[in-house]
């Protein structure tokens, strides 16, 4: 309901007509865990074009930032918390992403293959 | 104060963008470092490794090493893991295993055909050059603070004669040109210090000279006009009294003669003439004096003046305040046509005193309010245009007496149909 | 952990800094009293300890959408009032300038808090982390130093201008940051799926990467950002829009004031 709402707002404000157009049961979710300040699985393979749930889990006691210049993502996820972020479509190819908070160890990269992937 | 803050905000900025510079460039040798050592010890063991599992180095050691040949362990060292922690692909590399990030080199060994990985933590290789590092960064953070207290004691030090200068200034009186006096003077200082107080002393012989030509002036003029006064008298008894020649001589001379007056209590009225002698007046009793005085005036022109209020104290020179009355009443009864109404009020409401002239004259229009004051400005509003005298020093001598008591000098509408209200308001003294 | 910090710290006390520099600026051209910032200043301060104590709750709203779309409100705040800002600020002194300082303030601590957050979070959490603490701080020190010093030079080299520029310049700096705020709002939306997906404009990353000292400069001062997406370009086009047109009529209001002011004399 409420989501709904912000929508209309959000359509009365920029008067464009941006609105989620694809139903949430056709994004694929990929999930990333965050255990001891290391992204598992440091690498995700995902199809492109395609809009992708990505389902953030962090196991650690301590906050992490995911964050991503290439995707031009940035989001907080605190300690035993879990959060979702929306990436894509995108185009084939690597996309890194690291934990702004501890990047010398939480690091990790988005591959887009342009086939579906192998699984 | 701003020169403290752009300083020091200058020195912060670059000095920790260097010290970040000197930071990224000593992790980077220090990476490069570390993966020398990794390389050495992965030649080690391929030199070591003669067929038979070796025994791990030491313990305190941060490597961990796997060695393989084709899919078999042949040797393991600090790694639980059992598969290949990474690809067989010569070089450097980053891997997860074990729950933690490390640094690999993947090794061949042609003679024995051994693939030799070698892997150091990252977390704990960060940790130790960020300990050596930020241990050499960390007094560039605490110099900041200490060269900024060193840069304002300097500053407000090199300032002070400066300051000291600027306060001197900013107490001076008005009219006080008496030199600055700084004590031990940087020298551009110095010069700027000669330099004002040159112009001091310059202005203070200009506006003597002035002060002084005026007032001589008018104390040499009033013989010769005293004299023409007793000729006029004696001419009187020769021609005819209502010769109109004759009358308007007498009248230019009496015009002469109140300019001179005038000039001359304009000059007497100036701070420096009036010796301090203030002494407690009934500025009610005053005025009734002044009055009574200009009697005859008033009576000319059939003005009606009024004396209303109680007794009030003020503390001020007499003869200041009879010149004041003088020509407040005299301007009053000049602008008010005959048969006007002029009415003075003293009043008290609390600590202040306050004296109200009010005419019947056509009044004054407010935007000229400022311009009363100025020395020979007189407003084109006489009633009858007659030549009554009057040379526009009147309003400037009020002024100045009333600076001398720090009393303030308002306008507005008097209480007649028409006409002006000149208050002049008092600090009163205690009784 | 010590560079990292640096950067994070940087990165959120410069954007806040900046803001307060020119607002800072503009108040004293406007000869208002600057009691606003210390108000601002501790409202934002108490702001960011609240709202890093309750993000963690606030992040689990609406489906895990709750941080991105609390924080887009409260960018879109800081347009509005930079918009109120602009305006009241060009209208002539008598009519509305007493309500600038409380627009100020209340600018200050929405920015503050938003910043401020994220500096509370990262900073509690390296506490559990005693090998850490010593470089992390050093670095937040050092960040902090950069950023605090590049608002006092912007302060400084603002006021230094010509004064008939100060004031133009201080508008146009207010509406990059508007055009920031509502491309910025745009992103944190299009994460979390309320706005769709609009593709990249350009990728000007090999030439001035984000994560570079001069991009974060950038990303502070005028919004940079090195592939922006279609609709974070329109939207800040349209926050720089709305701050500057607001500006513009006030000051044009001003002048129909002030002839008919002369007008009637």
């Amino acid at each position: 309901m409420s989501r709904s709402v912000g929508r209309f707002v959000i359509l009365l404000a920029f008067t464009l007509g941006i609105g989620s157009n694809t139903s949430f049961a056709d994004t694929p979710i990929v999930e990333l865990r965050i255990r001891n300040h290391l992204f598992f699985p440091d690498t995700l393979e995902v199809p492109a074009h395609t809009k992708i749930k990505l389902l953030v889990i962090n196991e650690d006691p301590t906050p992490e930032e995911f964050e991503s210049y290439e995707l031009n993502r940035e989001k907080v996820i605190l300690g035993h918390r879990k959060t979702v972020i929306f990436i894509g479509p995108l185009p084939p190819g690597e996309y890194p992403f690291f934990g702004e908070f501890y990047p010398k160890t939480a690091q990790g990269k988005i591959v887009v293959t342009a086939q579906q992937p192998s699984e | 104060m701003f020169l403290i803050a752009a300083i020091l905000a200058v020195l912060t900025l670059f000095n920790f963008v260097a010290a970040l510079q000197g930071y990224s460039s000593s992790l980077k040798e220090a990476n490069k470092l570390f993966d020398q050592h990794l390389r050495q010890t992965a030649e080690l063991i391929a030199r070591l490794y003669a067929g038979h599992p070796i025994k791990p180095l030491d313990d305190e050691s941060t490597l961990a090493y796997q060695v393989w040949q084709g899919q078999k362990l042949l040797a393991s060292f600090g790694i639980e893991q059992t598969r290949p922690i990474t690809d067989f692909y010569p070089g450097f590399g980053y891997a997860n295993f074990d729950g933690y990030r490390w640094r690999t080199l993947v090794y061949y060994d042609q003679n024995h055909r051994n693939w030799i990985i070698t892997a150091e933590r990252t977390d704990l290789r960060y940790r130790l050059a960020e300990s050596v590092i930020s241990h050499a960064i960390l007094p560039i953070l605490l110099s900041i603070p200490l060269a900024g207290l060193l840069i304002w004691l300097i500053i407000s030090h090199g300032l002070k004669p400066l300051r000291m200068l600027s306060q001197q200034l900013k107490n001076k009186q008005a009219d006080d040109l008496s030199p600055v006096v700084l004590p031990e003077l940087k020298s551009e200082l110095q010069q700027v210090n000669q330099s004002i107080n040159a112009l001091m002393s310059r202005l203070e012989v200009a506006l003597n000279r002035e002060k002084h030509f005026t007032a001589d002036a008018a104390h040499e003029l009033r013989t010769p006009i005293s004299a023409l006064k007793i000729q006029l008298h004696n001419l009187e008894e020769d021609i005819s009294p209502d010769n109109e020649a004759f009358q308007q001589l007498r009248a230019g001379v009496d015009r002469i003669q109140h300019l001179v007056e005038q000039l001359l209590s304009l000059y007497r009225s100036t701070p420096e003439q009036l010796a301090h002698n203030f002494c407690r007046i009934n500025l009610h009793q005053l005025a009734q004096d002044v009055i009574a005085e200009l009697h005859t005036k008033f009576e000319t022109k059939q003005q009606i003046a009024e004396l209303a209020g109680q007794a009030c104290m003020i503390e001020g020179d007499p003869f200041a305040l009879t010149t004041l009355l003088q020509n407040l009443l005299n301007n009053a009864s000049k602008y008010t046509p005959p048969g006007g109404h002029i009415l003075v009020t003293v009043s008290t409401e609390g600590h202040l005193v306050y004296l109200k002239v009010e005419d019947s004259g056509p009044g004054i229009a407010p935007e000229d309010y400022d311009k009363i004051f100025k020395r020979f400005q007189r407003l084109n509003n006489k009633p009858d245009g007659s030549t009554t005298p009057g040379c526009g020093l009147g309003m400037t001598i009020v002024r100045n007496i009333a600076d001398l008591h720090r009393a303030r000098i308002e306008i507005e509408r008097s209480r007649f149909e028409s006409g002006t209200a000149f208050i002049i308001i008092f600090t009163r003294t205690e009784d | 952990m010590f560079l990292n910090s640096v950067v994070l710290i940087l990165q959120e006390i410069l954007e806040a800094a900046l803001l307060i520099s020119i607002l800072l600026v503009l108040s004293r051209q406007l000869q208002l009293s600057a009691r606003w910032f210390a108000t601002g200043m501790i409202l934002g301060g108490i702001g960011a300890f609240i709202l890093s104590f309750n993000l963690a709750t606030i992040s689990e709203w609406l489906d895990y959408a709750g941080q991105e779309i609390l924080i887009a409100t409260i960018m879109l705040a800081v347009l509005g009032l930079l918009t109120l800002i602009g305006l009241y600020s060009t209208l002539p002194p008598s009519s509305s300038r007493h309500a600038l300082p409380y627009l100020m303030s209340i600018c200050v601590a929405l920015a503050l808090s938003r910043e401020g957050a994220e500096i509370v979070i990262y900073l509690g959490g390296i506490l559990n982390h005693q090998a850490s603490i010593q470089p992390t701080f050093t670095g937040a020190g050092i960040g902090a130093g950069i950023g605090l010093s590049a608002g006092v030079l912007l302060y400084f080299g603002l006021l230094s201008l010509p004064v008939s520029w100060i004031f133009c310049t201080c508008i146009v700096l207010l509406a990059l940051i508007g055009g920031t705020m509502a491309s910025q709002a745009t992103l944190l939306l299009t994460q979390v799926d309320w706005i769709t997906y609009s593709p990249v404009l350009w990728d000007s990353s090999i030439w001035l990467p984000e994560d570079s000292i001069p991009g974060h400069l950038l990303y502070a001062l005028i919004g940079y950002e090195a592939t922006p997406s279609l609709f974070q370009a329109i939207a800040y086009g349209l926050g720089f829009l709305l701050v500057s047109i607001s500006a513009t009529l006030g000051h044009l209001n001003h002048f129909r004031s002030r002839r008919t002011n002369t007008g009637d004399k």
